[in-house]
This record gives structure tokens, C-alpha cells and sequence, in this order.
């Protein structure tokens, strides 16, 4: 799928919004550190492991998790397989076509995966069922079902949230052969990583943009923090720059919000 | 038959309880993306499909613009984890072949000669599958299209009907479609009483194959009725569904 | 109604939205219908903006080429501001800098001034008020709704005027701006949605007078 940026924002209101951000005010009323208000569904797509559906304001995003058993990578003999991947529907958004994934959505995705993978977020060690033959498999499969603004948070949300609430069968080993038991066991979750999106609008970071503000910004970033406040993964988006200043102003946002986003999907998926 | 015995019991029931010519559960939901022109949610027995409307809009690439009608495209897409085993985001034959049948059960309803030049786009996205979606498939986009405000000679609404041994039953579910003995998708143009859609598999004797055919459009006709109720919801907030004439003012 | 449903029958005058078969006016969108002396009407509740000659429009220009500006005039096409009409007969793109006069993002209130099934609609920005809106809120609406936007002869959007205080345009394509006092404008906004969301409402002209008929400035 492509996202073609060619939504022309109006002279008049870009002049408006840049006027706000001045007096630390945003269009939509946000403070400069606000994400919008974030609701999370779990459980909707039952045939699925685990499954959650997290509105953003506008963005919404469906994930959904599957487990099947497969071969290892063979320089991690021991170690299960993560597999996650988004897609910018054709549904999402007028600029939005099908066709293989764009740089964006590649992008999107390898930045969600990051996040859950460097965070060590699932224990791929406790997934290992014949060392060197037969692991199991978690495929995170990301629906983009409305785009408006920071797809990285809204996604990763819906990941984290669908992991945390997904089951799997339990494995026996029998001889050589790996099979599944009837006994329902949750997948190993071990820890919160939480990703925070900041847009910088003329000298300004806003946390959570809008399509809007999207359209306005010189530079993106996106930074995962785990439990421990401890900085996993980032990502640095747009064709500006930033500043070392802004960059650690950023670290600190991320944290600082990532705690009560991670309040929040802790509660809903407890 | 050993089929028989297992997806229906003795007494007529099916696996979930269901008589022979009972329909599962449904709902319908308009208007329920913002960014799309027109959308429908559906859900039938497990199926869960989100339809998107795009339209009428620019034709991409331009070398394939109509002069005197729309261009309408559909597409039906399975989300990988809508299915038992996950299943690989890039389309697949029985994908593609499915998003030319939806298109060509719409197409006979939208009045593509009023929007020449421009593409109207359909997306059908199924996020949990369990028998019969395509049809659900198409009574939700045709939700979406109207949704969209794009003149239409009448809505589509469909239902899947088929065999379990040599018992007629309407509204296979997954299982049933699977293990049973034959599967009739059917869509249609209520009003009109013309058909835009019919397949079949499996082995039907003449009777049979009328009276599933038959089935399918009754069932058809009644769930379109849940469409107009859902229209109606949507626009005009639930108020009574029968027909608004009203004298002009002055 | 919805697509598909019969409205009347007999012989009748019938407007868009409508098509006959046989001694049938069957309805081709969702809407509300009419049957009276001026014959059998729909009012659809939901669709696109299709350019019609005439037609004010507020678009926003998205680009510029060598002979004029594109503009986004909220409809499936893009309406072409072609630089003579706004230059001259002179015009010429060696002597004359499309920018100088619009530029890409500016909201412009035009005139289509005609539309063929083959290209692009024309636009026009010759006669009074048109050209560059240099300020204000920018609000859409259903361009399906704004024949009750603007009321029987004006009747809603004057009141709406008098009553914020606000100077209120409205395009055929479903394209607001609202100047004004900050309040006001909130005002506005705010039946616009109203209009929006229940436009087959019966009392729907009520409600608004309630909800704007709170003190106003001067009152």
C-alpha cells in the first residue's frame, strides 16, 4: 500500500495553527505533550490468539496475533520466531492503494517490530520446543483501518495489547515430534514497551500529531520506553533535522507519557 | 451419511443449534469509518468485514479511465488472522477471483453512466471469516456504496445456501461449507429480483438445486431488510422505515 | 428512502435522484422524499459534490502549471483556474508568475464557469467577492445538506449570520468560511454539525433557534 503526501493543508489554517503552537495551544485544543484519547478493545477476532483494536482519536488500528510451530533461524537455535507486519488498507485513507507494502508501511512496520523486539517484550526463549528443530512462531499481523496522524503509537499500542492478551496452546514434546496439548496457556509476556511520537512543527515538538499536524511537520520521532523508563527503540522520520536537544526534550516526553499510556494498556489488558 | 450424522443431528439440529433454513446472527453498522466516502460493518455468525467505499474519485493509473462511466473496482482481502491458520497478507487466487465476483454482483446496481471519468473503489476487508463471506462481503459493501450517496437502481444484499448429506440448509457456516456437501453463494437485486451473483459447488439433484437457489433469495429479501434498517439508523436516526412521502410545503 | 425503493407512481414531474420505470419513481439514494404539486422529489441525505455550471465554489489550490491553477474544489475532479481569466488575454507564462497572485494552499471562492462530461471543470473568479478568502475558520459540510444550510431564500444562513455575528460563505461543494467573534464562530460550527447530523429532523430548525436564540451580542 502507498500513501501518496499530497493533502495540501490551507495557507490560512497552517498560519492558525502555527499562531497556537506559538502560545503552546494546538488546534484540537491538546496541550503541547497530550496524546489523543486512547480507547482499546481486546479480544474482537476470536479464531485469533490474541487480538486488539486501539482508536488513537481518528487512527484506528486492528492487530492480531496467530501461533503456529516452525524452524528456528539457524544462528538462534533456541529461540522462537517473531514475526510482525502492518498494512495501510486501501480502507484507511483516500491516499492509501493496494498493491505491495510502500516505504511506509516497511517502515511502520519494522519500526512497531523493533520496538517489541529490542524491548525484549516476548521472551523468545521460553518459546524454543526442540532446539534447533521446532519453535514456535508468533505472527503479529497489523490492519490499518483509518488513518489520521502516528500510525507508529496507534500500531504499536494495538501490538502490545494484543500480545499481552493472546493464548496459545501449551506444547508437549513427544520423541521427535512436537505436539499441542489442549491446555490454553498465555503467550510469555515479559515486559510494557511503550512508543511515543513526537512531531516538531516549526520549533515545536507536539506528542501524538494529527494528519494535520503530519502534513506540517519538518521532522518525526518516535521513541519506546520499557517499564524501567529505560529508552529501546527510536526512530527519526522526515527529511529535516533535530537537534541533540530536542532529541533528549524527546527522551524525557517519551518517558514521561509512556508511563501513563502504559497505565492505561496495562488496565485494559489485565 | 457420515457427514450428515455429524453437522446435523437426528432431530434437524445443526452443530450450533440451528434449524435447516435458519439464518446465524447478524448485524449491520453504516458510516462507521471516517476517512472512507461511505462504510458498512457486518457481522454473520463469526464473520466479522469492514466495507469501505472510495468514490467517485480520480482514475489511477489514467490510462484506464472510462469516458462515459465509472471505472468500479473491489477488492476482497482477508486480514492474516482471520482465518484458523494465519494466512499471508498478499493475495491470494481465491482472493482475487472473489474481489471480481463482488464487483461483478455490484456493478449491475451502481449507475456508473452518471460518473463518467472517475473510479468508484470498494474494499472489502474481512477480519474474522467463518463461511458465507463473501455474500456478507457484498450486503455490506452494498451498505457502504449507498452510504457514499452514489445513485444506485437498487441495493445487493446475498446468502449462501448449500447442502449438509441431501438436506437443503441455508447459511453454511465454516465448518459446514467445509465438511458438507455443497455451497451456493447467491446475491441479488431485491427489488429487481435479478441475481448478480450465483456459484455453486457440489453435487445438487434438480429439486435440490431449486430449492437452495430458492432459499437464498428468500433470505436474501429478509436480510435485506436489516439493510434498510440500518440505513435507516444512520440517517434518519432510527425514525420509521416506511416510505417517507411527505406533500411538499408550499 | 433507499436506492431500490418505489416513492410514487402515476405520471409526474420527477427531479434528480429519481429514475422511472414504467408508471414507477424509484428512488436512487438514500433521502427524504416529496410528493406534491411540484412533483415527486428526493432529498438525498448523503453524496458526492458533482460540478454544475454556475456553482459557487471555495476551493483550495493544490497546484500550479504553466497555464493556471488546479484547485480542490471538494469533488472527484480538480477545477482548473485557467491564468487568462485572471490575467488577462495578454497572459503569458514567460511574463506573468502564477504565484504573484495565488499560490498553493490560498482558499479561493470561484464560479464553475462551465463543465463538460470530458475535462476538468472551468473555473472562473470574475464578478464581485470572488478570489483569494484571506481569513477565516474553514468548516465542510455534506454538499447534499447545503440547500438547508442556506434555507428557503437564505432564511437559515441569514438568521445564522445576525444571530454570531459572523459573515458566513458558503460553496455549493460543501465548503464553509466563517468570519467573525471567536463565539460566534463556535456558533457556527456548531450548526453546522447540527445540520449536518440531523438534517431529516422535523424540528431541526427549532432546535437551532433554541440552541443560537441565547444572548448574543446586542441583545
Amino acid at each position: 500500500m502507498s500513501m501518496k503526501k499530497n493533502y495540501v493543508v490551507e495557507t490560512i489554517r497552517r498560519a492558525q495553527m502555527v499562531e497556537m503552537l506559538s502560545r503552546g495551544q494546538r488546534a484540537d485544543g491538546r496541550a503541547l505533550d497530550q496524546p489523543r484519547p486512547l480507547s482499546i478493545e481486546v479480544g474482537l477476532i476470536q479464531k485469533a490468539n490474541g487480538s486488539a483494536r486501539v482508536r488513537l482519536g481518528n487512527t484506528d488500528v486492528i492487530a492480531g496475533v496467530k501461533i503456529a510451530t516452525g524452524t528456528p533461524f539457524p544462528d538462534t537455535p533456541d529461540k522462537g520466531l517473531l514475526v510482525v507486519n502492518a498494512e495501510l488498507l486501501p480502507l484507511a485513507s483516500p491516499y492509501a492503494e493496494p498493491g505491495p507494502p510502500s516505504e511506509e508501511a516497511i517502515e511502520l512496520a519494522r519500526v512497531v517490530d523493533r520496538g517489541i523486539r529490542e524491548s525484549e517484550m516476548v521472551d523468545l526463549t521460553k518459546l524454543c520446543l526442540i532446539e534447533g528443530k521446532s519453535v514456535v512462531t508468533v505472527f503479529v499481523d497489523c490492519n490499518v483501518m483509518n488513518v489520521d496522524g502516528n500510525l507508529f503509537d496507534a500500531t504499536s499500542y494495538a501490538v502490545v495489547a494484543a500480545l499481552r492478551t493472546a493464548k496459545m496452546k501449551k506444547y508437549k514434546v513427544e520423541g521427535d515430534k512436537v505436539v499441542a496439548t489442549e491446555e490454553n496457556i498465555p503467550v510469555p509476556v515479559e515486559r510494557t514497551p511503550i512508543s511515543v511520537t513526537m512531531a516538531r512543527i516549526g520549533d515545536t515538538l507536539v506528542v501524538d500529531p494529527n494528519s494535520e499536524e503530519e502534513v506540517l511537520m519538518d521532522v518525526r520521532i518516535t521513541i519506546t520506553t520499557d517499564d524501567e523508563g529505560n529508552v529501546c527503540a527510536s526512530q527519526k522520520g522526515e527529511a529535516s533535522t533535530i537537534s541533540p536537544a530536542q532529541v533528549l526534550e524527546a527522551a524525557d516526553t517519551s518517558i514521561r507519557v509512556g508511563k501513563q499510556i502504559r497505565a492505561q494498556i496495562l488496565e485494559a489488558t489485565k | 451419511m457420515e457427514s450428515k450424522k455429524k453437522l446435523m443431528d437426528d432431530n434437524g439440529k445443526r452443530l450450533d443449534g440451528r434449524l435447516w433454513d435458519e439464518l446465524r446472527p447478524i448485524s449491520l453498522e453504516v458510516g462507521v469509518l471516517k476517512n472512507a466516502d461511505g462504510s458498512a460493518h457486518i457481522e454473520w455468525g463469526k464473520n466479522k468485514i469492514t466495507a469501505a467505499v472510495y468514490g467517485p474519485k480520480e482514475v489511477h493509473p489514467k490510462h484506464q479511465v472510462l469516458p462515459d462511466r465509472a471505472l468500479l473496482r473491489a477488492r476482497y482481502h482477508m486480514a492474516p488472522f482471520s482465518v484458523d491458520e494465519r494466512k499471508n497478507p498478499a493475495p491470494s487466487r481465491r482472493e482475487i477471483e472473489i474481489s471480481k465476483v463482488i464487483r461483478e454482483a455490484l456493478q449491475p446496481a451502481v449507475i456508473v453512466e452518471d460518473y463518467p471519468r472517475t473510479a468508484i473503489e470498494v474494499w472489502v476487508e474481512v477480519l474474522q471469516s467463518d463461511g458465507g463471506s463473501r455474500v456478507a462481503g457484498i450486503t455490506a459493501a452494498s451498505l457502504a456504496l449507498a452510504d457514499a450517496g452514489i445513485n444506485m437502481r437498487d441495493m445487493v444484499v446475498g446468502c449462501s445456501c448449500g447442502l449438509i448429506g441431501e438436506t437443503v440448509v441455508a447459511d453454511l457456516d465454516d465448518t459446514e461449507d467445509k465438511e458438507g456437501n455443497g455451497d451456493m453463494p447467491v446475491a441479488i437485486m431485491p427489488n429487481f429480483g435479478l441475481v448478480t451473483l450465483l456459484q455453486v459447488d457440489g453435487i445438487y439433484t434438480r429439486a435440490n438445486f431449486q430449492k437452495a437457489f430458492e432459499l437464498a433469495i428468500e433470505k436474501g429479501k429478509q436480510i435485506y431488510g436489516m439493510q434498510r434498517e440500518a440505513l435507516t439508523k444512520r440517517f434518519f436516526g432510527g425514525e420509521p422505515t416506511t416510505t417517507q412521502v411527505e406533500e411538499a410545503a408550499e | 428512502m433507499i436506492p431500490g425503493d418505489v416513492i410514487a407512481r402515476g405520471n409526474h414531474q420527477y427531479g434528480g435522484y429519481i429514475e422511472k420505470r414504467g408508471d414507477e419513481y424509484i428512488a436512487l439514494r438514500v433521502g427524504l422524499a416529496e410528493v406534491g404539486r411540484d412533483g415527486v422529489k428526493l432529498n438525498p441525505m448523503t453524496g458526492p459534490y458533482m460540478p454544475r455550471a454556475e456553482d459557487e465554489v471555495i476551493g483550495k489550490v493544490v497546484d500550479l502549471n504553466g497555464f493556471g491553477w488546479v484547485v480542490d474544489i471538494n469533488s472527484c475532479f480538480d477545477g482548473f483556474l485557467p491564468a487568462s481569466f485572471v490575467f488577462g488575454r495578454e497572459f503569458s507564462p514567460s511574463t506573468h508568475d502564477l504565484s504573484s497572485k495565488f499560490k498553493v494552499g490560498d482558499i479561493i471562492g470561484a464560479r464553475i464557469e462551465s463543465y463538460e462530461r470530458s475535462r476538468d471543470p472551468q473555473l472562473s473568479i470574475r464578478g464581485q467577492g470572488y478570489g483569494k478568502v484571506e481569513s477565516g475558520e474553514i468548516a465542510k459540510i455534506s454538499p447534499t445538506k447545503v440547500p438547508r444550510l442556506i434555507g428557503r431564500r437564505g432564511a437559515m444562513i441569514n438568521m445564522l449570520s445576525e444571530k454570531t455575528g459572523c459573515d458566513i460563505r458558503v460553496g455549493q461543494n460543501g465548503v464553509v468560511v466563517v468570519n467573525g467573534p471567536p463565539e460566534g464562530i463556535v456558533k457556527v460550527l456548531k450548526t453546522i454539525k447540527m445540520i449536518e447530523e440531523e438534517a431529516h429532523a422535523a424540528d431541526l430548525m427549532t432546535k437551532i433557534e433554541e440552541y443560537l436564540g441565547g444572548a448574543t451580542g446586542g441583545e
